[in-house]
């Protein structure tokens, strides 16, 4: 017991067995393994094989499940109401990450100009949004903004002399209001992480680049933003992750028939709505592996940048 | 001549740009800070609108500030709607959540991070290649799972997915990581088990790390909802956002009702994010944050 760290450090370099690492092993870390292998068992490990095997059956929870091999799969391909769900699942990462990302440099970069109270004041505003309850924020744009007659928005734009907009009730819109409500949801926090990055900027390079005679804006095309690359890659990599699985805003705020129902939705539809288990945990197997494949790609070729 | 103003202003700016002046960061905190309006109003406007009527909230001409102050929404939701109820079902079901989350993400941290035992790194890089499955293409099965064991339609569905966080685990591994072996030692030579070392050594020391992740689990806990729609079906057990939806979603309706609920869900979050708010510029930047 007393050499437990200088065994766990050689067992680091392989040098041990594993029957002495069995007997050296303290029964604290036993039992937290213990534990954790079990509660990943029930709420991973099982659920995700199920998912798999549902994938392969007909199933309606009622009448015993129907194997159909790939049946499901092809389904989908075939699809229109999955084809359209991905669109709009992939219209929506694309278009909210591409406006956070510009709108958060855009007000992060002459945030860095700032320092103590009147910058932490700013981030706090800016932050508002980010922790007020999704529920909240959802019910805020639907019926206080987006209220094509009596709502915020469209009174702004008549005091502008613009025409007024259905907004959420038209298909074409519907999307590009939920868009705008995520982007201002959530802009706060690639703001913070993106002036987080900037401050970690040495100020010593930005002090040559003056120097050199180098305004603020040439400082941040050669200088910050090129270093900055990390922390965006950061950003883009979680917001892929959580964009395509929102699911209330798009349940909560969808527009006209199917003009906003994303994969999130079309899965939820498909298990507890119509009942089509099978079918739905195939789409939500296609869902996870085109995660895993946009995630590795851009892992991967942010490693590749690294490396020059 | 206007054209020589405005070169003549150019230039300056130019200059500025490279000395800072004095006006240049008021200029920015301007511009910034009617962004920052921009971003707080709607929430204003939220909280304005709970103390106007239905009638009021939706008649064009639209206004900010009340024809008529009233609290009728306020009294509304606390005597007709289950909103009290689902209050204390949010708080307690949060509250879980956040205690087992620190614990399960320090002990297991420190686990990883210090101890040996067979299979560890195995253990370890299985948690965190959980977190790249999402959610929905679990909730299905996931279900199944808990009509097995019995826990559909209980606090106990609820919080069992949320109770362990792979990310907390990880994050605490890498601070427990920076914490110098020294200590440890020190500690078994003071005589310090495992676990006394998990809690007289590691806890103390990883403190920030964990304000910051108790903050961000509090706040998704409490954003929960597609779990909790799916596994409970009795609405005394139903949380706040759940309730809220409901409440929108009923026939006729209330504007107030639905304000004045919205502007007393978002009270938890605004304490806590007032109570913390250094920890929380500092904890994004710790974690990164998927809130």
């Amino acid at each position: 017991m007393s050499n437990q760290f200088a065994a766990s450090r050689s067992a680091v370099r392989g040098k041990d067995l594993p029957g002495r690492r069995w007997r050296k092993a303290s029964p604290l870390a036993l039992g937290v393994a213990l534990i954790l292998v079990l509660f990943y068992s029930i709420i991973f490990v099982i659920p995700f094989g199920v998912s798999i095997w549902l994938s392969f059956q007909n199933w309606d929870f009622i009448d015993n499940p129907v194997y159909v091999g790939l049946a499901n799969y092809g389904q989908a391909l075939a699809d229109p109401s999955f084809l359209h769900a991905l669109r709009v699942t992939v219209e929506f990462s694309v278009a909210e990450i591409f406006l956070a990302v510009v709108l958060a440099l855009l007000v992060a970069l002459p945030l860095s100009r700032l320092k103590g109270a009147p910058q932490q004041v700013l981030l706090l505003a800016y932050y508002l949004p980010v922790i007020m309850p999704v529920i909240v924020s959802i019910l805020l744009w639907e019926w206080l903004l987006y209220l094509p007659s009596g709502g915020v928005l469209n009174a702004l734009l008549q005091n502008l002399g613009l025409p007024t907009q259905p907004f959420l009730n038209s298909p074409t819109e519907a999307l590009w209001c939920i868009i705008v409500m995520v982007v201002w949801s959530y802009l706060g926090n690639s703001i913070v992480l993106s002036l987080a990055g900037i401050n970690d900027v040495p100020e010593s390079l930005l002090e040559a680049a003056r120097l050199d005679g180098a305004g603020f804006v040439q400082q941040c095309r050669f200088i910050i933003l090129p270093l900055l690359q990390p922390v965006l890659v950061y950003i883009v990599v979680t917001s892929v992750i959580g964009t395509v699985q929102m699911f209330e805003q798009f349940f909560l705020m969808s527009g006209p028939g199917n003009s906003t129902r994303n994969l999130a939705v079309y899965t939820y539809q498909l298990g507890f709505q119509s009942l089509n288990l099978g079918y739905g945990a195939a789409v939500s197997l296609i869902m996870f592996l085109m995660l895993l494949i946009a995630t590795v790609f851009q892992v991967r070729r942010f490693q590749q940048s690294l490396t020059y | 001549m206007s054209t020589t103003t405005s070169t003549r202003n150019r230039q300056e700016t130019a200059s500025t740009w490279r000395s800072p002046g004095k006006w240049l960061p008021v200029a920015i905190f301007v511009v910034l800070g009617i962004v920052a309006i921009a971003m707080v109003y709607p929430f204003l406007w939220l909280v304005i609108s709970s103390f106007k009527t239905s009638a009021d909230i939706v008649t064009p001409p639209v206004q900010f500030f009340p024809r008529r102050w009233t609290f009728e929404g306020y009294r509304y939701v606390w005597e007709q709607t289950s909103l009290p109820r689902a209050y204390l079902n949010s708080v307690v079901l949060s509250a879980a959540i956040v205690i087992s989350v620190l614990f399960t993400s320090s002990l297991g941290g420190f686990v990883f991070a210090r101890l040996d035992f067979p299979g560890r790194d195995a253990i370890f890089y299985f948690i965190l290649a959980t977190t790249m499955v999402p959610f929905i293409t679990l909730f299905i099965p996931l279900y199944l799972v808990m009509q097995h064991i019995g826990l559909v339609n209980t606090y106990w569905g609820v919080w069992l997915p949320a109770a362990v966080s792979s990310f907390g685990i990880f994050l605490c591994r890498q601070f427990i990581y920076g914490v110098p072996q020294d200590l440890y030692d020190a500690g078994k030579m003071d005589g310090c088990g495992d676990w006394a070392n998990y809690v007289r050594i590691t806890l103390p020391l990883i403190k920030p790390v964990l304000a910051a992740q108790a903050i961000f689990s509090f706040l998704s806990s409490f954003n929960l909802y597609l779990w909790p729609l799916v596994i409970l079906h009795d609405q005394q057990l139903y949380t706040l956002p759940l309730i809220l939806a409901q409440i929108s979603q009923t026939q006729g309706i209330n504007y107030e009702a639905m304000m004045t609920g919205s502007v007393l869900t978002s009270i938890p979050s605004l304490v806590v994010f007032i109570i913390f708010q250094r920890n929380f510029v500092r904890g994004i930047a710790l974690t990164g944050l998927k809130a």
